[in-house]
């Protein structure tokens, strides 16, 4: 019965992929398009096979600063909205400059991040913390606000305490909300590893694949960049479906969302 | 609805007023902003050579995005600059370009050090501690080959100087007609080793078209090619004019900067044969270095890569 439900439920973006990869592959090779515009799906398959223990280490690099970043994300962006929520009044003097997050482009903070943290994982790691905080504390904060305000009268009236009804109440009925932005924060960990990378990334053996990407750029070999993005991609995927899963394991026995 | 309609049109119009260009005038896409780099190219165009060629060009400033040379694969634009070894590159992916005039016999690339460091050549950066900033290409890896395992810690370089200015162990990677000169101003001790020294020199800020341009029309590439070098000639003997344009284009740059830059660049532009001419042997001699780091095969040759016209 679970290995039918399995096969159901990943057949069918299996099948869009091959059907996808192969159309791309007939309409490359029909229209001729030149490799340095978009190269054949089977070319970048090929570079795959060929340098597997160089991406692998390219891949182990960048998962390791995505991760750092996606934790310090969670966990930083839970204790401002745990904060900000505690009061209306830090919320209103606080929560604008939570945007700042939302908005700082990157590339403009890179001398200050090489410079504070030096070249490599650290600056790295801060690049994914600062793309991907922001929709943990919106979330976050939104759960938190979201308490049914009736049930914190009950706990009032048994006079749970502060930390209490924190701990038993609002963050228990704020993890949907969470895991949401969690969700969100998985795949924008990624993007800010990659472009932390572009900008901070230290070059050498196990370099990123950030780092991979603008070096193959610069040689024209779009094999490799597209070999990268995919790998890239895939760890996005992975991240997301993981939290999916720790998402599915904390909500499945209560929560109308994680049931089906 | 008559407003809507009318709105309609008009975006339709400007669209397709975007993607057309006037039959008569053609393009030339730079690969930076208006610098002097380019200053022969502005002074073609204020000294009216390009009219007098009976060639109507407009000058199109780029920055980071595609490169230039797919630009011109692609009939995006009809001219375009680049570098030699980004023209070898191209041809291996298979873009059917050709280079026609070269402004700097001199690869104007370098790694600008900390004078305090005491440094005497790039092996002393490469064997020190410290960060270098570089972009990976051709020549970082020439310098790999050549130099051994780095003990400097190599990290991307994503533009500016600021890490620099900031951190006494940086070094990086810079045009010497730019970065340190910019870094002089900003109180900095600045000294330059050239990438040229290290044997590796590809002609830098090449004009390119497609190689069907050159095959159909060639009357139409000697008379660009004549202009660039009359413009460039003129440019030689009074940046002044062209500096003036190019600062209004590129308010960034002080006009200080744009003289020093201008002066620096004149021996790496300025050879005993005429101004963007080239030869076969050294294009032949940087495709070998190509081949042997393994950036391209070698079924791509030097010699097709470019005309004098």
């Amino acid at each position: 019965m679970r290995g039918g439900k399995f096969i159901a439920n990943v057949l069918p973006p299996v099948l869009v992929l091959i059907v996808v990869t192969a159309a791309a592959e007939g309409i490359i090779r029909a229209l001729a398009v030149p490799m340095f515009l978009l190269p054949r799906p089977s070319t970048v398959l090929q570079y795959m096979a060929q340098h597997p223990a160089d991406l692998l280490a390219s891949l182990g690099t960048t998962a390791q600063a995505a991760l750092i970043g996606f934790f310090a994300s969670a966990v930083i962006g839970m204790i401002l909205a745990i904060s900000l929520s505690a009061s209306s009044v830090t919320r209103r003097a606080f929560y604008p400059y939570a945007v700042f997050f939302q908005t700082v482009p990157i590339v403009a903070i890179a001398p200050l991040l090489m410079i504070w943290c030096g070249p490599g994982l650290a600056a790295v790691a801060v690049s994914a913390l600062v793309v991907s905080i922001f929709p943990v504390i919106a979330n976050t904060l939104a759960g938190l606000l979201s308490t049914d305000p009736a049930l914190e009268d009950l706990f009032r009236l048994h006079g749970a305490g502060r930390w209490a009804r924190l701990w038993k109440l609002k963050l228990p009925s704020a993890t949907p909300h969470i895991v949401t932005g969690l969700r969100i924060a998985a795949g924008l960990a990624v993007i800010g590893t990659v472009v932390g990378e572009f900008l901070v990334g230290l070059m050498g053996s196990g370099e990123g694949l950030g780092v991979r990407i603008v070096s193959a750029k610069k040689l024209g070999r779009t094999d490799e960049l597209f070999a990268a993005v995919l790998i890239a991609s895939l760890l996005g995927l992975a991240m997301f479906a993981a939290v999916n899963l720790a998402g599915r394991l904390l909500l499945r026995h209560w929560h109308a969302s994680e049931q089906d | 609805m008559c407003k809507t309609i009318a709105l309609i049109c008009l975006s339709v119009l400007l669209v397709a007023g975007c993607n057309r260009r006037n039959a008569q005038s053609l393009e030339l896409t730079l690969d930076w902003k208006p610098e002097p780099e380019f200053g022969g190219f502005y002074a073609a165009q204020l000294g009216g050579h390009f009219t007098k060629h009976g060639l109507n060009v407009v000058i199109k400033p780029a920055g980071e995005g595609a490169d230039t040379w797919q630009l011109v694969a692609t009939g995006k634009t009809d001219f375009a600059t680049t570098s030699a070894d980004q023209v070898l590159i191209a041809r291996r992916s298979g873009a059917d370009i050709m280079t026609v005039f070269a402004v700097y016999q001199t690869f104007p690339q370098g790694i600008m050090v900390h004078k305090a460091r005491g440094f005497s050549s790039i092996k002393d950066v490469f064997t020190h501690d410290g960060t270098l900033l570089a972009e990976d290409n051709s020549w970082l890896r020439l310098l790999h080959k050549k130099l051994g395992p780095a003990k400097v810690k190599i990290a991307t370089y994503s533009g500016g100087i600021a890490e620099f200015l900031a951190r006494p162990d940086y070094s990086q990677q810079c045009f010497v007609t730019s970065e340190p000169i910019l870094a002089r101003h900003r109180g900095s001790d600045p000294q330059t080793f050239l990438i040229a020294d290290e044997g590796f020199n590809p002609y830098t800020t090449v004009v390119i078209c497609k190689a069907d341009l050159w095959r159909t029309n060639p009357a139409r590439v000697r008379a660009m090619v004549a202009a660039c070098r009359e413009g460039w000639r003129a440019y030689l003997d009074d940046p002044n004019p062209a500096n003036a344009a190019m600062h209004g284009l590129n308010p960034d740059m002080d006009l200080q900067t744009f003289t020093e830059a201008a002066a620096a660049q004149k021996p790496l532009i300025q050879t005993d044969k005429p101004l963007g001419t080239m030869t076969a042997d050294r294009w032949n001699a940087l495709a070998d270095q190509l081949v042997d780091l393994g950036v391209i095969d070698n079924s791509i040759h030097g010699q097709d890569c470019f005309v004098n016209p």
